[in-house]
């Protein structure tokens, strides 16, 4: 949450770069729209909104910010209910990693995936997915090496019940809520691109932080005087970070 | 499924039941029919919207509508998983994955109807109405899956007794099927890595 400042600043840098942007995109599709029948003169003309819509980065809301305040707590009791309470009542460890990483998703939209990735470090993820993955494996060999089958609860030293609740609690609400995590904030940051020759290329991947939308917002800013053309056609979307 | 479930509850009004005991009358309350029709309508969207970002948030209110439909023919676990992956997380990766992809405005909310590919739908539609009569009521005691004494009425009656876990479906997910289980969640592990791989990235976060 320290780096809201500077993305809030980008904000408010790329807020004049979108109206030039949005009325340059305007002046191109009037001038296409000569030798196109009208009803396919925007499709066309090939505008895309994805500088308009997804370039923006991380927005502070007060609606969403105190509102992932106030219900995030019961949301995380209430996956930790169905993680613990599996054996009672419906659910289970499946489902409720999914819910509480679910959480973690609503924190992350509402607050910033990147200060949310620095709060959650990757030891954190990996920590659980492997350990999730070990416990389960470990939980299920501890009766082998007592002469039994795999998984074979009654070899257990604690009874049968908690054998199942410490497989659903350990083993897969952990692996759930790790991958899940890992899948979310790979997905926030995209493909690597550099020495493939794929996309963009370039860009130090560990640098891919806060700071990054700013200069991206401040290299539009510059682009935007000179070029007459639509100033977003020369900038990869993937440049531009999922965060809005 | 659902349109399974709407024709085998109307089959149960039509088709002589086999035992003297009570019929299954066909009820379709209005929660019922209403989410049915909420299903299939947002299933129609999905396939047929244009826009992607329209046919992902359309497909998040059909995975909750399903998820509702499951609750109510009172499979509350299923209902937890569809909620809470497919209506949320896959929602929301989805949505970060078109957020790095350009979107294009479309004028149109939805395709043009591809008529091979719907007639094709159609024969495949037809066929399978054709096995409806004999699939059984919805909630019938005679059904099959819940009647069949070696599998169904053994795990309800044996489960508790051999695990002491009251949720049925997870003694047999953690327990009965406990082999299984290891593999799924291996399979989702292995599902993070294969991100990894495929993204280039050596580090989650």
């Amino acid at each position: 949450m320290s780096d809201v400042r500077p993305d809030e600043e980008a904000v408010r840098d790329a807020a004049p770069n979108e109206t030039s942007a949005e009325a340059d995109a305007g002046a191109v599709d009037e001038g296409d729209a000569d030798d196109v029948p009208p009803h396919r003169a925007r499709s066309r003309s090939g505008r895309y909104d994805s500088d308009r819509r997804q370039g923006t980065p991380y927005t502070e809301s007060q609606v969403i910010m105190p509102t992932v305040k106030i219900v995030a707590p019961f949301a995380f009791t209430y996956g930790l209910f169905i993680t613990f309470h599996g054996a009672g009542s419906p659910g289970g460890g499946f489902q409720g990693g999914a819910i509480m990483a679910a959480v973690v998703f609503m924190i992350a939209f509402a607050f910033g995936i990147e200060a949310t990735r620095d709060w959650l470090a990757n030891t954190v993820v990996v920590a659980l997915a492997v350990g999730g993955a070990l416990a389960f494996a470990g939980i299920g060999l501890i009766p082998v090496a007592r002469g039994g089958a795999f998984l074979q609860y009654d070899l257990l030293p604690i009874p049968v019940k908690y054998g199942l609740e410490s497989v659903e609690v350990f083993g897969i609400a952990t692996i759930v809520t790790g991958v899940l995590m890992g899948l979310f904030f790979l997905l926030a940051r995209g493909f690597a691109s550099e020495g493939t020759g794929f996309g963009e290329g370039g860009g130090d991947e560990s640098e891919e932080d806060a700071t990054d939308e700013t200069g991206t917002a401040a290299n539009d800013a510059d682009g935007v005087g000179g070029d007459l053309g639509p100033s977003g056609s020369d900038r990869t979307p993937a440049a531009d970070g999922g965060e809005r | 499924m659902t349109g399974t479930s709407l024709l085998a509850a109307a089959a149960g009004n039509l088709l002589p039941t086999v035992t003297p005991a009570a019929p299954v009358p066909a009820q379709v309350t209005a929660v019922e029919g209403s989410l049915l029709a909420f299903v299939v309508l947002t299933a129609l969207a999905t396939a047929l919207a244009r826009d992607v970002l329209a046919a992902v948030i359309v497909f998040g209110a059909y995975s909750l509508g399903m998820a509702a439909l499951y609750t109510f023919y009172r499979a509350p676990d299923v209902a937890l998983t569809e909620a809470a992956i497919s209506a949320g997380v896959t929602t929301v990766l989805l949505l970060l994955t078109l957020a790095k992809t350009t979107r294009i405005d479309h004028d149109v909310a939805f395709e043009s109807v591809n008529v091979p590919a719907v007639g094709a739908v159609g024969l495949l539609f037809g066929g399978l109405l054709l096995t409806m009569g004999d699939v059984p009521a919805v909630g019938s005691p005679d059904a099959p899956v819940w009647s069949n004494p070696d599998v169904t009425q053994w795990y309800l009656s044996e489960s508790y007794a051999q695990t002491g876990v009251d949720n049925t479906v997870m003694a047999v997910l953690a327990a009965f099927r406990g082999f299984d289980t290891f593999g799924e969640a291996v399979v989702v592990f292995a599902g993070g890595i294969a991100a990894l791989i495929v993204l280039h990235r050596e580090v989650f976060a």
